[in-house]
């Protein structure tokens, strides 16, 4: 419990300072994304139930904080990354035996897979919503250079996470001989 | 799947179908509840983003001392750093200036704001300014430089607002082009792959011909921006099926936005 409470902290913190973080010019404005790899790697570290919540949390302040209302319409609904989270979150969770066999390549390649498809499905929503379906390849880099991004943090983010993890405790470890 | 995992499963449902039924109305009010909330986070975020890029001009200026230092061999080490910590003042001392200047001879009540954060999501050009409800900001009000059009307000809570760029797609912006009775409307580019984007100006005629640099203002037209703010300059025109559009690079270069004025109404 104690860990699923860092890892909220964590997620909100981890949202102050998305905001903070300039996009790459030389990625064609690429996003840097840190949010998603905390919540899969929670996906993977936590039972189902406190999962959910996680996805749901995270996904509420990324509705929250960039979610845009233009005059009388609201371009994605609030509710929608809850959902987007929940449903990438689980597949992640499905993964889970191998995580805890220690298996982590896997996981590192998949969060970075998952980062790119919330984006991905953030731009399908506008694009449905605006009409006229674009994707230049501006759009392609700025779905996938995150995710590529996400990949390439993802060992060191789950390595500290796991290092939390340890040091709180946290019953997933005992687990194992369950698998 | 057991039953913590089925009740769970149940109660996320059941949230998101509340949360699905939120109207604009209701969305904009969460959506400033939680920018008040963060708002200490925002502000100690941006003051260390500040002290950040201070510190990088510092350790430039060490860089440069040291080329000095190697071609004139007079510098003093500790001289030059404060000179520069004069310059930095300087620098600072001369935007605010330029600001105040700005402000004082515009026809517009203005209201200075900071920015906080910008560009925070991938598809929506946006920043957040440090002022809100308390200093008399509402939603869709025009924001501004002395350059030009920035952009106009969203969400405002009390003391932080959300002001969609003139870079984004939806920040449609009625204009006429200096010199022609040419009007149209200012768009930003769904995906913009440059820090600074063109704005797009469509629903030219197909006779209009423009020429580069020339400049497009605000026809006011719509109420949300007053008439006659630079929104940018001609790039280039091309004649399309029904109308005729033109390229557009912004009066302001939005990626190094510092300061801006939110305008509250005419003087």
């Amino acid at each position: 419990m104690i860990f699923f409470a860092i890892l909220l902290v964590l997620v909100f913190l981890a949202q102050i300072v998305e905001l903070f973080i300039p996009p790459l010019d030389w990625m064609y404005n690429a996003h840097i994304y840190i949010v998603p790899i905390v919540v899969f790697y929670g996906a993977m570290a936590l039972p189902f139930p406190l999962m959910l919540t996680l996805a749901a949390f995270a996904g509420l302040l990324l509705d929250a904080l960039t979610m845009q209302v233009i005059g009388s319409r609201v371009e994605i609904a609030l509710g929608w990354s809850i959902l987007i989270y929940a449903v990438l979150a689980s597949i992640m969770h499905g993964l889970r035996p191998l995580f805890i066999r220690g298996r982590w390549e896997i996981h590192c390649i998949m969060s970075g897979v998952c980062t790119s498809l919330i984006l991905l499905a953030q731009y399908l929503m506008i694009t449905f919503r605006r009409g006229s379906i674009l994707f230049t390849p501006e759009a392609w880099w700025q779905i996938g250079g995150p995710g590529v991004i996400a990949m390439l943090m993802a060992p060191l983010m789950f390595w500290f996470l796991h290092t939390i993890g340890d040091a709180t405790g946290n019953p997933f470890l005992p687990e194992r001989e369950t698998y | 799947m057991n039953r913590s995992s089925i009740i769970s499963l149940l109660v996320l449902a059941a949230v998101l179908g509340y949360l699905l039924t939120f109207g604009p109305e209701s969305t904009r009010n969460l959506q400033a509840g939680f920018y008040q909330l963060i708002s200490p986070f925002l502000s100690t975020g941006s003051g260390l983003e500040k002290q950040i890029s201070s510190m990088r001009t510092g350790l430039k200026s060490l860089e440069e001392l040291e080329r000095d230092n190697a071609t004139l061999r007079v510098e003093n080490r500790s001289l030059n750093a404060t000179n520069q910590a004069l310059r930095d003042v300087e620098r600072e001392v001369n935007r605010l200036r330029l600001a105040l200047a700005y402000r004082e001879r515009s026809v517009f009540k203005l209201v200075p704001a900071e920015i906080v954060t910008r560009e925070a999501s991938t598809w929506w050009r946006t920043v957040t300014i440090n002022r809100g409800k308390q200093d008399g900001i509402e939603g869709d009000m025009s924001v501004v430089t002395e350059q030009g059009l920035v952009g106009k307000t969203t969400t405002v809570s009390d003391s932080i607002s959300v002001v969609l760029l003139v870079s984004d797609e939806n920040c449609k912006v009625a204009a006429n082009v200096e010199g022609t009775r040419e009007q149209g409307i200012v768009a930003g580019e769904r995906v913009a792959g440059a820090l600074t984007p063109l704005l797009d100006l469509s629903f030219l005629s197909k006779q209009a011909n423009l020429q580069p640099g020339q400049k497009v203002y605000t026809s006011g037209v719509g109420g949300v921006f007053p008439s006659g703010l630079l929104v940018g300059m001609v790039k280039d025109y091309k004649v399309r099926e029904l109308d005729g559009q033109a390229r557009l690079t912004p009066a302001v270069d939005l990626a190094k936005l510092e300061d801006v004025f939110v305008v509250t109404g005419r003087k």
